[in-house]
């Protein structure tokens, strides 16, 4: 279990051994690192399926976000193969990269809360750095910001924490959760460590009104580092963690689960809103991350096992179709230069495949069937309708009519467009670009097309620790 | 006596931390003072603590070093000279104050044990990190090797 930490670790000081030419190997060796990461946890995502349960290996959950990480760090380390030329900053970024995958499998492994933030705080170094790769003034920015809303989610996931191990003796989730299930504990001391561990992990994962630091981030960092961040980084800080967390520890706590509630349909409706306005294209999908984060965040409100496993899978689909999102936003950032949506207009016309992606992925990001959006979604709605909430289950729903018109609108101004005066001429991106967007949204469609025919198991992997 | 040369230690360190005006100074202060404290709450009995506080400290050293070493640009030092004058106008209690609190806490330290709770036995250092914390351990290898990586883009770029 551990070699999902231990390995890109070892990887990372080999490539930077004093060996001539080793160095340059850095990027390589993380693309084959997350390759066989991404492999290896499908594989044992089917064992599990299959009812194959090794003792110490990753549960159904943990063995998704590994399949996720693995393949989010695939398409961003090709993206910025493209955006990053020069062959000693490829190095750097690819000795990074392994570090940020040993970080955040770190965070996906962990059975300790003091553990988990020192995970943590691993991904968040590592992803300080790639916002403000590029050492423009809005990345150092972006990253300082980060850096300081970072700096108040410590702070109140260490105090969350230092209480609990002072209430209950432990910092290990087993421990804490029998101490917790034990009761005799003030529940009042035990509700004040879950309300400061929940404000930590709702500002890393950026759902409003914690997100200050997420539109900025996501639109300054290189494109190559908001596919990152969309696709794995808030997901495993912020929302894996508080998956994990209330599951694992604070199950059956009705007010977490009213909590959620609230801030997660802010969330959905809220930035939806706010994504309307934008202009620029990174900033958009920014905000239509947040949105789609409080979807998870209402399954797992929800409370039963349906919600959570609707979250679980919310979470693996939004991070394909935003991180190709985000490959095509590099793909037109890269030919054109710049993430300005009117600037861009008609100007996608010449981009044909980058085009075709695009409308898969905001097809599946507003849950239209049968692509892997859909599948989720409904999920979710379900559990929320099952679970009385019905209201919110239909705000959900015209959530994501919302979601659909802002993005179509996007991609018709961009892609389908006829421009009043021709356009400069701009040609189809790259392969290195290309290929992870052909490679996303084969799974975008894939994901929707197999959902409906695994079996019931795969559901009840996913929600092997549900209350 | 170790104790107390450990107490000053942190005093003067801390003191450095928030006086320095060369920033970089400033959070090699910090690192120094947490090391310190480190080593005093292991002294105390809490190595666990002590091995928290050298956890949280890596991270937050990394983070700090990046950023300062991402967004200021060097000082003339002249201006250092000017920044720190200004500081000693602002902070010319604070030396007062801390030794003040030194001196309160000198003077009630023969009653403090009855209001303390007794310290687990002390465990090896070595067994806390390497038996019941070493994830933690290989988590804080990473976090430094990402502050040197991420200076080392920062300051490379900044060379160009």
């Amino acid at each position: 279990m551990n070699g999902y930490i231990l390995l890109p670790l070892a990887a990372a000081l080999v490539v930077n051994l004093p060996v001539p030419g080793v160095r340059r190997a850095a990027w390589h060796t993380a693309l084959i690192a997350a390759c066989v990461q991404g492999i290896v946890a499908a594989a044992m995502l089917a064992d599990r399926m299959r009812g194959v349960v090794l003792r110490g290996f990753p549960d159904g959950l943990s063995s998704v976000m590994l399949l996720t990480a693995g393949l989010v760090f695939v398409a961003g380390l090709l993206t910025a193969r493209a955006c990053v030329s020069e062959s000693n900053r490829q190095s750097l970024l690819g000795s990074l990269a392994l570090l940020g995958l040993a970080g955040i499998n770190g965070i996906v492994l962990a059975t300790d809360l003091f553990t988990m933030y020192v995970y943590l705080e691993a991904a968040a170094v590592v992803f300080f750095v790639f916002i403000a790769f590029d050492r423009d003034s809005g990345g150092l920015e972006a990253s300082f910001k980060y850096l300081l809303l970072s700096g108040v989610a410590t702070v109140f996931l260490l105090t969350g924490i230092g209480i609990l191990l002072l209430a209950t003796g432990s910092t290990s989730f087993d421990g804490v959760s029998a101490a917790v299930s034990a009761g005799g504990r003030d529940r009042n001391i035990v509700l004040l460590a879950a309300a400061c561990i929940v404000c930590g992990l709702l500002v890393k994962a950026g759902l409003m009104p914690f997100h200050g630091w997420l539109p900025d981030a996501y639109s300054a960092a290189p494109s190559w580092a908001s596919v990152l961040l969309a696709g794995i980084v808030t997901k495993t800080a912020g929302i894996y963690t508080l998956v994990r967390v209330s599951v694992a520890i604070f199950g059956a706590e009705k007010m977490a689960a009213e909590v959620f509630l609230v801030v997660g349909i802010v969330s959905v409706v809220a930035a939806a809103v706010a994504a309307l306005g934008q202009r620029n294209l990174k900033r958009m999908l920014a905000y239509s991350s947040i949105s789609q984060v409080g979807y998870i965040v209402l399954g797992l409100a929800a409370g039963t096992p349906l919600g959570i496993a609707g979250a679980i899978v919310h979470i693996f689909n939004h991070a394909v179709f935003k991180s190709l999102l985000f490959v095509n936003a590099a793909a037109l950032e890269h030919q054109a230069g710049t993430c300005d949506i009117p600037s861009l207009a008609g100007r996608g016309r010449q981009m044909p495949v980058t085009g075709a992606t695009s409308v898969l992925a905001v097809l599946s990001a507003a849950g239209i069937p049968p692509l892997g959006g859909f599948w989720s979604k409904l999920l979710i709605v379900m559990a929320l309708w099952s679970a009385g909430w019905h209201a919110l289950a239909v705000v959900a729903v015209g959530a994501s009519v919302l979601t659909l018109g802002y993005l179509l609108v996007f991609n018709r101004q961009v892609f389908f467009a006829v421009p009043k005066e021709p356009p400069p001429a701009m040609a189809e991106t790259g392969a290195d670009i290309l290929v992870p967007a052909l490679i996303l949204a084969a799974v975008v469609v894939g994901v929707g097309l197999v959902f409906p025919l695994l079996p019931e198991s795969f559901l009840l992997t996913l929600t092997e620790h549900a209350p | 006596m170790t104790d107390h040369l450990l107490l000053t230690a942190l005093v003067v360190l801390a003191i450095v931390s928030v006086m320095a005006a060369d920033l970089i100074l400033s959070v090699l202060g910090l690192a120094a003072a947490s090391a310190v404290l480190s080593i005093v709450i292991f002294r105390m009995g809490a190595p666990m603590a002590a091995v928290f506080e050298l956890s949280v400290c890596a991270g937050l050293i990394s983070a700090l070093f990046v950023s300062v070493t991402g967004l200021i640009q060097p000082s003339r030092r002249q201006d250092v000279r000017e920044h720190l004058r200004k500081k000693l106008a602002r902070f010319w209690l604070l030396p007062l104050f801390a030794a003040g609190t030194g001196v309160i806490v000198f003077l009630i330290s023969a009653y403090l044990p009855s209001y303390l709770p007794a310290g687990a036995p002390a465990e090896d250092v070595r067994a806390v990190l390497w038996e019941h914390r070493r994830l933690d351990m290989v988590g804080q290898v990473i976090i430094l090797l990402a502050g040197v990586f991420g200076i080392t883009v920062i300051l490379k770029e900044k060379a160009e």
